[in-house]
């Protein structure tokens, strides 16, 4: 009996041992796949797409939102005379009847054909109503414009990846991308046995994240008055382009951001990638004499000279290394003072300044003021031309760089700098966000930065001052708003072509802010190539006050004289 | 105990049978909604774009402001 008893447990053990290696095969080693198998019988796996998100300006308009749009598709086997329906679908989809026809009897056999990529909800509902076999649409979300073209460059544009997938270009939409994409998530659908939907078990894993919204500094007002009359602008003086931006001088905001030409984000593809580009941080130029007031800066913040030092090589012509320095006009002050340097745009005089400044000290103050560094702004495609290295700095580069010559910057570099004058000191970081808001409702502000302070407040109150004068006593007083305290100075920077500048061609420019005694707004205008003046004070500085006064009368700034005062 | 626990599950499939069919009703009413939301907000922001209203200004016979008043000082008071 003990051997048969032994025998029938021995057996019992090894089938048990058998269906335990079996359950683990299935449950451990297969589990996965079963599950699998399980979810595609009772359920349905479906892609939950985000929807990007919007950008809006300080008002909290949405100058980038998304519309809804339709894929209009047709099964062809369902389509029995195939002419009338060309014919009654031609002028809504606007497309040639014979075209439909083609595409109809070229796809006979198939279940599905695309007849228009994208047409708007009113045509859909329009199509819809025909009631025609086989037509169908699939709903898509498209970038939306409400304000068209207005700040193409600073947005930027959607297109597609490697993947066919929404991808953000230049400008916020290429620097922002991940933020306005959000995260794609997955959902399953159990549904029973006759394909409808159980509610207990609906939506098991979720993990879409919608993109988040950018609210900008960008003052939609001021953004479409820049842009038209930077255009207007740019007709007026016969100019190949410009840019200009405002700033808030006290946070480092982008109020407006504007440069032409441009391009229709809408039709992005139409245009010439090189107009992709927002040339107000990705194109260098040569400051010219807008750079004048930062060096003269350097060297009152170290106390080598007060605004009424005067020069005394300012007489004529001053020779450095065999090369001769002359002023703009070829007319000379002797011992002007360095307010009257500033004011007359005097070359000369910035050769004296750059003498008692000297090399180290010169390249240490535009280290300072961010010269050849970037500035952090929150836009794709910024870049920073770097500075010579000090061995490879003359004599003669020295005295030129001193009025803006032979050196370059981006314009955003520029405002920067000038935001240090505007500002006590502090130069602030530029930045076109405002704040972030999450598809929970969360808002994230970006506080702004302060990036570091390279001259004393008192210094900055001196340069404001010489620059108010400039503006009062220059070549461009009679374009200023009357009454108004502006502080600001003209650039005119000819164009370096094979070694030698091209002595009609130039970039115009006028950097300034007011009022002078409370900044509100820093503005830069940039004017590439005008052929009715090649001189800042003619073009690009009118071009700026113009813009002050509609900044001003915006603002509610009254004027601190009235023009009787002024006048005297 | 069983018996009791099977019933008492007859009935709640038996009353929740038919949800499913609600579901996908409200579900496209609810899709239906949100889709005539986003149309609505086209609609607003198209019309409220300043491109807009500076076009329906200009219809209305709105002429841009060319020059401002400042009044700076008190004004003088008639007296008769």
């Amino acid at each position: 009996m003990t051997w048969r008893y032994r025998f029938a447990l021995g057996l019992f053990f090894l089938l048990f041992f058998f269906v335990v290696c079996r359950l683990f095969y299935w449950q451990v080693v297969r589990a996965q796949e079963l599950v699998s198998l399980g979810k595609a019988q009772y359920g349905k796996e479906v892609s939950l797409t985000t929807e990007r998100g919007e950008i809006k300006t300080a008002d909290d308009f949405s100058i980038v939102a998304n519309k809804l749009a339709y894929l209009v598709y047709v099964n062809p086997r369902l389509v029995k005379e195939r002419d009338t329906y060309a014919e009654r679908l031609s002028p809504l989809l606007e497309i040639e009847e014979a075209t439909i026809s083609a595409v109809l009897s070229e796809n006979k056999e198939k279940y599905w054909v695309a007849l228009k990529q994208t047409v708007d909800n009113k045509t859909k509902e329009r199509i819809a109503n025909l009631n025609l076999p086989g037509v169908g649409f699939e709903e898509k979300r498209l970038r939306f414009y409400p304000e068209g073209s207005l700040s193409a460059k600073l947005l930027g544009f959607v297109g597609k990846d490697d993947y066919g997938e929404d991808k953000g270009y230049f400008g916020l939409e290429g620097y922002y991308d991940k933020q306005l994409r959000g995260k794609a998530g997955t959902a399953t659908i159990i549904h029973d046995a006759s394909g409808q939907p159980i509610l207990a078990k609906m939506n098991e894993s979720v993990h879409k994240i919608d993109g988040r919204n950018l609210v900008l500094h960008i003052d939609r007002t001021l953004q479409y008055m820049l842009d038209r009359e930077l255009k207007k602008g740019i007709e007026t003086y016969g100019a190949v382009g410009g840019m200009a931006a405002i700033m808030n001088p006290k946070t480092g905001g982008i109020l407006a951001m504007s440069s032409f030409p441009s391009y229709d984000p809408r039709s992005y593809h139409e245009y010439s990638d090189k107009l992709y580009r927002n040339p107000f941080i990705t194109d260098t130029y040569e400051p010219g004499s807008t750079l004048k007031p930062l060096v003269m800066g350097s060297a009152i913040n170290l106390d080598l000279l007060t605004p009424d030092t005067q020069c005394d090589i300012c007489a004529g012509p001053v020779s450095v290394s065999g090369y001769e320095v002359k002023t703009w006009n070829d007319k000379y002050t002797a011992n002007s003072t360095m307010t009257e340097v500033i004011q007359h745009s005097d070359n000369t005089g910035m050769v004296f300044v750059g003498r008692l400044l000297g090399l180290d000290r010169l390249l240490g103050y535009f280290n300072k003021f961010g010269i050849g560094e970037m500035t952090g702004i929150d836009l794709q495609g910024e870049i920073a031309p770097d500075l010579r290295p000090r061995d490879d700095w003359y004599a003669i580069d020295l005295a030129t760089a001193t009025f803006g010559q032979g050196i370059t910057v981006t314009p955003i570099e520029l405002l920067t700098a000038f935001s240090a004058i505007a500002n006590g000191g502090n130069r602030m970081e530029p930045h076109v966000v405002a704040s972030v808001e999450t598809s929970e409702g969360d808002i994230i502000n970006i506080p702004p930065k302060v990036l570091n302070k390279p001259v004393s407040a008192q210094t900055a109150r001196i340069i404001t001052e010489m620059m108010v004068n400039a503006v009062d006593k220059g070549e461009s007083k009679w374009a200023k708003p009357k009454g108004y305290r502006i502080a600001g100075k003209t650039g005119t920077a000819q164009i370096p072509v094979a070694g030698h500048y091209d002595p009609n061609k130039t970039i115009t420019s006028f950097v300034g802010f007011g009022p002078a005694d409370d900044p509100q707004f820093l503005m830069l205008v940039v004017i590439d190539r005008p052929s009715s003046s090649i001189y800042g004070s003619e073009t690009a500085a009118p071009l700026f006050f113009n813009v002050a006064k509609h900044v001003l009368a915006y603002y509610g700034i009254p004027p601190t004289k009235s023009e009787s005062e002024e006048e005297e | 105990m069983i018996f009791t626990l099977a019933l008492a599950r007859v009935a709640i499939v038996n009353s929740i049978s038919t949800t499913g069919e609600e579901l996908v009703t409200i579900q496209t009413e609810l899709e239906e909604y949100k889709r005539k939301n986003e149309i609505l907000k086209e609609k607003y922001l198209q019309e409220s774009s300043l491109i807009h209203l500076e076009e329906k200004a200009e219809k209305f016979g709105f002429v841009e402001a060319k020059s401002q008043i400042n009044l700076s000082a008190p004004l003088p008071l008639a007296r008769n």
